[in-house]
């Protein structure tokens, strides 16, 4: 027995075939879901996250919230995890390899911390997706604001590092040039490459959870085939520098060495083609998202 | 608003679950299925087909049917959460399931953190939500806890904390499942009473139930789906009647296979709860 009441109201007599004409319809009456495609998904897909806001800043909030929850010095472990791990590599690189690199610290640290934010924003995003599952199922939303909010949330955390590398200037004064105005730009560059690609593995990964372990592995050799622990020109003419001329990231790495390290210009043509490439993946990856989308709820 | 206008209008609609798609999928498992025998009809289940339905302003809708009849993946469709394969289902207003209960909560933040996250996540207005925080901590009434990370809650507090944040807003069209009970005595008469008042501003009611007596005392209009199809609908009524004499229909036929089972000497089936019990 029901607990309460519903209203016993005799329907107005409808025939079974008599469509409201449009003019009649109620204010709202609408496609549950429309079937777009092409560019028009694409633009769909960039409105939801232009309309929600709002939900983008919350998640992003609990994010970073979450990933030091319970821990004695809370937030301040952004500042010092860049540290630990820039520590580690100078070891490597100075002590373990015998490379003599001047100011070795301030040289590995220029391109590790962009990368350790490319690596955990990808991977954290990759997983954005499925580990939303009870609420996918439960309430009708947007889903591409996940993988947007935690790459969004990996910038936040690569800006605190940012903090820790003012620091590092504190040490290597002479090395601070103008041109380190021109990091943003290279961050957003950085940025739209990034926020591409985890839109594209979020959304594979709900069907295929191969991607979160695969991508595991991916980065780890993406990052020793990448210009983060050596310079560039360390493999002029070697087969292993024309590889290197095809990842976007050699260009990206260059460009924030450039303007920490050696206090010179970004490799400016190199950032241009990496973001024409990366607003067409972006575009793509928009794409697939929005037509995967309607999937997840039956498959996670 | 015209009086003739329908609040929900479904349309042939189909919903179906690719069977190899299941929770732990792998690339292997897909590409050897891909390669092997590609687009074949069973890789699918249809958990809805062929429904075809019309709601008009006022009316409340009966869903009977067995369990895995697709009820609960009706309502999930008429939610919004689960996409049309085949049809379509256009609806007019605002639809809310009372699904969201308790699930979907992010643990390491506060009480109130989830309110204005789910709120987000609703798609409810910040302004909106701003305003009805408040009442929806009073009504949730879990004291001082509501500024407390949600894993340091009860399962009841969870659940008075979901049942409050679904229901703050009174949806136009009102999708109910009977599994509404949570809480303790004085919680279930409270969530009692908000039901009843979201059920009396409703434009429409969908409801699934087991109870064939609510069906004919609530609604006016039922119908019944078994396997994905709805298979009669009409008068609340004649709806109960068709479906109980559906099931003495089927229990008469097992009864005969079994009469001519034993009379050609075979072993009774072994039964479930027979295994179960000894």
């Amino acid at each position: 027995m029901l607990p309460f009441r519903l209203p016993m109201t005799t329907p107005a007599r409808v025939a079974p075939d008599a469509r409201p004409a449009a003019a009649q319809r109620p204010p709202g009456f609408r496609e549950l879901f429309m079937r777009l495609d092409g560019v028009r998904l694409v633009i769909r897909g960039l409105q939801d996250l232009r309309t929600r806001g709002r939900l983008l800043q919350y998640l992003v909030g609990t994010d970073l919230k979450r990933t030091h929850a319970d821990t004695v010095i809370g937030q301040l472990w952004w500042l010092i995890d860049p540290f630990f791990s820039m520590a580690i590599y100078s070891i490597l690189v100075t002590v373990v390899f015998q490379r003599s690199i001047p100011d070795a610290p301030l040289f590995l640290f220029a391109a590790i911390l962009p990368w350790q934010w490319f690596s955990t924003s990808l991977l954290d995003a990759t997983t954005s997706v499925t580990a939303r599952g009870n609420l996918i199922r439960q309430i009708q939303f947007p889903k591409l604001v996940l993988p947007a909010a935690s790459t969004l949330a990996g910038t936040i955390t690569f800006g605190f590092g940012l903090l820790s590398l003012a620091v590092l200037y504190l040490v290597y004064p002479g090395r601070l040039s103008p041109w380190l105005l021109t990091l943003p730009a290279i961050a957003a560059v950085q940025y739209v490459f990034t926020l591409a690609l985890a839109i594209l593995f979020s959304g594979l990964n709900a069907f295929y959870r191969d991607v979160q372990n695969l991508l595991r592995h991916v980065t780890r050799v993406w990052f020793y085939m990448s210009p983060a622990i050596y310079a560039v020109s360390a493999l002029k003419g070697s087969i292993f520098g024309y590889v290197l001329g095809l990842n976007p990231f050699t260009y990206i790495l260059t460009s924030y060495r450039n303007v920490a390290y050696y206090g010179t210009s970004p490799d400016w043509i190199g950032l241009g083609v990496v973001l024409t490439v990366s607003l067409v993946l972006l575009g793509f990856s928009i794409w697939v998202f929005k037509r995967i989308e309607t999937g997840f709820a039956k498959i996670l | 608003m015209p009086a003739t206008g329908y609040a929900i209008d479904v349309r042939d609609l189909g919903v179906r679950y690719n069977l190899h798609l299941t929770r732990r999928t792998t690339i292997k498992g897909s590409l050897a299925e891909w390669v092997g025998r590609r687009q074949r009809d069973d890789r699918f289940f249809w958990a809805l087909r062929h429904v075809d339905f019309r709601i008009a302003h006022g009316e409340s809708l009966g869903v009977l049917g067995p369990n895995g009849a697709g009820k609960s993946t009706l309502l999930l469709a008429l939610a919004g959460i689960l996409a049309p394969d085949e049809g379509s289902i256009r609806v007019s207003g605002r639809v809310s399931s009372l699904l969201t209960l308790g699930a979907g909560f992010e643990m390491e933040v506060s009480g109130r953190e989830n309110i204005a996250l789910i709120g987000a996540f609703m798609g409810i207005r910040h302004r909106v939500m701003r305003e009805l925080t408040p009442s929806i901590i009073e009504f949730a009434d879990i004291g001082p806890f509501i500024d407390a990370p949600v894993r340091t809650y009860s399962s009841g507090m969870r659940a008075r904390l979901g049942f409050s944040i679904a229901t703050a807003i009174a949806p136009d069209i009102l999708l109910l499942d009977e599994v509404l009970g949570t809480g303790d005595e004085d919680f279930r008469a409270r969530s009692q009473q908000r039901i009843r008042d979201l059920v009396g501003r409703a434009r429409a009611i969908v409801l699934v139930t087991h109870d064939l007596n609510s069906v004919s005392e609530y609604c006016n209009r039922a119908i019944l789906m078994e396997l994905g199809q709805v298979l009669y609908e009409g008068e609340p009524q004649a709806t109960v009647e068709f479906y109980k004499d559906r099931v003495r229909k089927r229990k008469a036929r097992l009864a005969e296979e079994e009469a001519a089972r034993e009379a050609a000497g075979l072993p009774p089936p072994v039964r479930l709860d027979e295994v179960a019990s000894s």
